[in-house]
């Protein structure tokens, strides 16, 4: 085999295409004649082709390594130096290997196909063969580096073969049946390097390399593009030494090399050895090898590749493909023999064995494509991904994980392409031709091509590309972790132009369509034309604030310091100040937010603000909270300002009830909310009131609201209520106080007694069957206690015809029942120092 | 939140603000399928999803067969608390407004 | 109804994105129309179906959000210039939005 224009498809190799020979347009006669004989090789067993195989390979003793590669440095003496090896080829080497990648991978599909429909038989591969090698190394790969070594290691395994290798390009020389035949004789006689023959079809070049690997450069022309030389030089000597056996026949050895480098798995590799094991070691077979006729059965090794590539993943990625025009203008990896011109020869080479070895090779070849046949279809989809497809596979999804969570570092859509592995693939197979060969493809696509070339055979168990991907992996799982602890609290990501944010969707929020900018004013919308709405929407927003501030004192309080003493180390007091010094501040805010301290406006149409506040439900229920965290002037404060607009309260104004219109359910409800939330707290502060504060607030009932109407409403009337009483028990409980506050609060009385005489009948929310009117016996018993005689009488003459119904009523009402009313009307009564049984 | 209620006191922000005003107060939701909610807006989220308490449902059914009469009957259901999904929410409205 | 909307805010600055007209109309009077169900498209201006489609005038645009979600300001239900019902303040969640139409300085 050639070196670099030579066919070296092994016969497990020959997985090119047939139409399409790559270099040469000649068939490589020789190529896969290594596994010429096998016609004694009936015992195989079917699970030999899965097991074993590797373990066959003697791969650590190269004892032989010097009659192959023709020894140390004297031997390269003989070979020459005047050949130019790591020249202009070197410089291209990674750009040629990638060009056949390439080229393999825009094969159609059809072709290989085709090439696997016509294969008389299947290749016994598995593609799992190399995992029972503990010594296999997987990962092959094209390094420039390799061409810094000794010439011993990357040369020699393609000294016996260049020599039956004819030149497959027809503008290269031919070597004649003789000369091959020559070539093999000095080859088994001796082990001497190539023979001067073979050194003069070498050009003059470079002593860096032996003669053997110049002769088979020399006819290529020194055209870049055509040079698929040397990567296949690179692989293969590597995968040689692996491979080779150190006792094999040198047949063997040179059955195996001729494999095209790139394509050629090592995983094949065993079952070639296989074959040429059990294959005679006669010459004369060895002679048959060589002649340009080969087996049929020396083919189907060649297809295993084809099998485990997946067929459709190439055709999705593969170009149409017209690949018309002299194959060897393509930067072809396909060095194996043109497939028609192989079954044109088969019965040729057939002739040539005997007719004992004919019927043993007719039948070895019916086994083996029934064998092959069999495995072809057990190991249909094998390899279909391999552990890197799987690795980019998982780095994808985590990349989608990653922009899912958003990562905010990679907003640059370029990033999100050149993680993205399909692009970058189908960018790369598809894309431009490169402008120069010296200008390499990007790393990730030869990471890619290469990947693929060797992940049917290297690298698939512990290559370096598959720890590669895991450590990516790794790296890409840091990353996600690290950019969602990163990542701001930002919503949105704003391209400019774009018809809105990028926003980073999920349930909580879903992604905006539209980029509104917010105007930082809204001059016009407080030109608002309806006023009530948007006082409506000012109390709610001032509500929603109190509440906020509510809720962050209440989370305060409970960050609260342990309590301190004066010994204290001063961390633990100087955290108490900080505590105190924020409660402080947020205490302060609670009382703006309130707006108690708006200025009260006379007159007005809206309602104060935190009268306003009051109006809501929520705003009521946030009273109790605000009371908790306010002092004692405040909730004076506070019970003032509610007190001096009772009439103006919603529960007060909108809730006069007539028997004709009885309160709707809405205010009702208000009614029963205000009462249990805003009264309590204002009632325990009017039970500790002192009598001053009373009379104050007694007098701000009379002198700022309408007495009518706050008397007409329960919550008025409570508030009545508690004052009267709370001034009578002040009263009993303490009457040395202060005799003008007395006279004060008599005065008070009187005016309020006047004021509600009127209204006495009118007091009754509903009729007489309506229940809840204790509230109004209760205010009148209040009223009773403290009134005087004249007074009392005053009061039994307004209430009297009430009293007189109530007991009527509640004569025909269930016993229960009447007896609650009955002590209703009982509350005032006795106030008065009456009763009901009196009425009888 | 507080932040941007201190400073600024625009009244609506954004439009789900108008909803969050309308937090613990009673709102009307109309729905798709001829559908109106009134009740209690306890909650609701970016998707409009809402949790009314004391909820009264009124289907609009109009009547097919005179074409050009304004007939619509409708039927009413109360629901002490109930989930609307956001798809189906059309408009919210506080019983204010109205 | 993009381009439609980019017309509509010669005005403004940047016509190529409805965000911007969006933006600009904020406070201004606008009609809006829903739409409700593509499976009344045909009738659209039936009476009956008046519960479907909504026209909706309102005063105010107070806000849209990037989901074209609306706040109205005095809004009206409108239906063949007859207001159905006022509803004051009110939300409208953007999928139901056919159109926001800026008024001509009206009311």
């Amino acid at each position: 085999m050639s070196f670099f224009d030579f066919d070296t498809s092994l016969p497990k190799d020959r997985g090119h295409f047939a139409s399409a020979p790559g270099f040469g347009q000649t068939p490589d006669a020789f190529a896969g004649l290594g596994g010429g004989a096998i016609g004694d090789d009936d015992a195989i067993d079917f699970e030999d082709t899965y097991d074993g195989l590797g373990d066959r390979l003697d791969e650590t003793d190269d004892a032989f390594n010097d009659d192959t590669f023709g020894g140390g440095p004297a031997s390269q003496q003989t070979v020459g130096r005047d050949f130019d090896f790591a020249g202009q080829t070197s410089k291209i080497a990674n750009t040629i290997h990638e060009e056949q990648m390439l080229f393999q991978a825009r094969q159609p599909p059809s072709q290989q196909k085709y090439q696997q429909a016509a294969g008389p038989s299947k290749p016994a591969r598995t593609g799992y063969e190399s995992y029972h090698d503990p010594n296999y190394i997987p990962q092959l790969e094209a390094r420039a580096d390799i061409w810094g070594l000794k010439p011993k290691q990357a040369a020699p395994p393609k000294q016996e073969n260049q020599a039956p290798e004819p030149a497959p390009a027809p503008a290269r020389k031919m070597l004649s049946l003789e000369e091959v035949e020559a070539m093999m004789r000095a080859q088994s006689l001796t082990q001497a390097p190539p023979t001067p023959a073979q050194q003069t079809q070498a050009p003059p070049v470079p002593q860096q390399q032996p003669q053997s690997i110049a002769h088979t450069q020399a006819p290529y022309p020194v055209s870049q593009g055509q040079f698929t030389g040397p990567p296949q030089i690179l692989q293969r000597p590597q995968q040689q030494h692996q491979a080779r056996p150190s006792s094999g026949p040198r047949q063997q050895v040179h059955a195996e090399l001729p494999g095209h480098s790139v394509q050629g798995p090592p995983i094949q590799h065993p079952t070639i050895l296989q074959r040429q094991r059990s294959a005679p070691n006669d010459p004369a077979i060895q002679q048959h090898r060589h002649a340009p006729s080969q087996p049929a059965a020396q083919r189907p090794p060649s297809q295993p590749r084809q099998i485990l590539q997946n067929p459709n993943r190439l055709s999705g990625q593969g170009q149409p493909m017209a690949q018309a025009g002299p194959r060897g203008s393509l930067p072809g990896h396909s060095r194996g023999p043109s497939f028609p011109g192989m079954v044109i020869t088969h019965p040729e080479q057939l002739l040539h064995l005997s007719e004992e070895q004919r019927a043993a090779f007719l039948e070895e070849d019916a086994k083996r494509a029934k064998r092959n046949h069999k495995i072809a279809l057990l190991s249909k989809d094998n390899g279909l991904m391999t552990p890197q497809d799987k690795n980019f596979i998982t780095r994808i999804q985590l990349q989608q994980l990653m922009a899912a969570t958003g990562n905010l570092e990679e907003q640059d859509p370029e990033a999100a392409l050149v993680e993205d592995f399909y692009y970058q693939v189908f960018s790369q197979i598809r894309g431009a031709p490169r402008q120069t060969p010296h200008q390499p493809a990007n790393q990730f696509a030869q990471t890619y091509l290469f990947q693929t070339s060797n992940r049917y055979g290297p690298g698939r168990r512990q290559g370096r590309g598959a720890d590669n991907h895991m450590q990516r992996m790794e790296q890409q799982v840091q990353r996600a972790v690290e950019a969602a602890k990163a990542k701001p609290k930002g919503k949105s990501l704003v391209i400019e132009g774009s018809l809105g944010k990028i926003a980073f969707s999920n349930a909580k929020t879903p992604r905006p369509l539209l980029n509104i900018k917010r105007q930082e004013t809204e001059k016009q919308s407080h030109k608002s034309h309806n006023s009530s709405t948007a006082d409506r929407k000012a109390t709610l927003r001032n509500i929603e604030t109190v509440y906020i501030t509510l809720m962050q004192m209440e989370d305060h309080e409970r960050s609260l310091p342990a309590p301190i003493s004066e010994d204290s180390d001063p961390d633990a007091i100087q955290k108490h100040m900080e505590w105190r010094t924020k409660i402080e501040a947020l205490h302060t805010k609670l009382w703006q937010d309130i707006k108690i301290m708006e200025p009260i406006v006379q007159g007005s149409h809206t309602p104060h603000p935190f009268i306003a506040i009051l109006s809501h439900a929520k705003g009521k229920k946030a009273i109790p909270r605000i009371f908790r965290h306010i002092d004692e002037q405040e909730r004076i404060t506070v019970l003032t300002m509610i007190v001096v607009h009772l009439d103006n309260l919603s529960v007060v104004s909108q809730a006069i009830a007539t028997p004709e219109e009885p309160l709707s359910p809405t205010i009702r409800e208000e009614v029963e909310l205000f009462s249990h939330s805003v009264m309590p707290p204002l009632f325990a502060h009017i039970s500790e009131s002192p009598l001053n504060i009373i009379i104050g607030l007694l007098g701000l009932i009379l002198d700022r609201t309408n007495l009518h109407v706050v008397a007409r409403t329960k919550i008025g009337m409570s508030f009545l209520t508690m004052l009267i009483s709370r001034a009578e028990l002040l009263k009993q409980s303490a009457p040395e106080i202060n005799v003008g506050d007395w006279e004060n609060w008599t005065e008070l009385y009187n005016r309020l007694f006047d004021a509600v005489e009127t209204v006495l009948p009118l007091l009754f929310p509903g009729t007489v069957n309506d229940t809840e009117d204790m509230y109004v016996w209760q205010f009148l018993a209040a009223m009773g206690v403290g009134a005087s005689p004249e007074q009392q009488q005053r009061l039994v003459i307004g209430v009297k015809d009430r009293v007189m119904e109530t007991v009527s009523v509640s004569k025909a009402l269930p016993p229960e029942m009447a007896g609650a009313r009955l002590a209703n009307v009982n509350l005032f009564m006795r106030a008065i120092g009456l009763d009901v049984e009196l009425l009888g | 939140m507080a932040e941007a209620d201190d400073g600024a006191p625009s009244s609506v922000a954004e439009p789900l603000d108008l909803v969050r005003l309308c937090i613990d107060e009673t709102v009307i939701v109309k729905l798709r399928g001829d559908r109106e909610l009134k009740g209690r807006l306890h909650a609701y989220d970016s998707h409009c999803n809402l949790v009314l308490g004391d909820a009264e449902e009124t289907i609009y059914i109009p009547d097919d067969d005179d074409d050009e009469s304004e007939n619509v009957r409708t039927v009413k259901k109360q629901s002490e608390m109930i989930f609307v999904r956001g798809d189906s929410v059309v408009l919210i409205a506080p019983q204010g407004g109205s | 109804m993009e381009n439609g909307e980019s017309k509509g805010a010669s005005g403004a600055g940047d016509a190529r994105d409805p965000s911007g007209f969006l933006s600009e109309i904020i406070g201004a009077p606008v009609t809006v129309k829903l739409n409700s169900g593509a499976t009344f498209k045909g009738t659209i201006y039936s009476v009956q179906r008046s519960h479907k489609i909504l026209p909706i005038k309102s005063c105010d645009l107070q806000s849209v959000d990037g989901y074209m979600n609306i706040a109205l300001e005095s809004c009206k239900e409108i239906h063949n210039g007859k207001v159905l019902r006022d509803w004051g303040d009110c939300f409208v969640r953007g999928n139901n939005v056919t159109y926001i139409c800026a008024d001509e300085a009206e009311d």
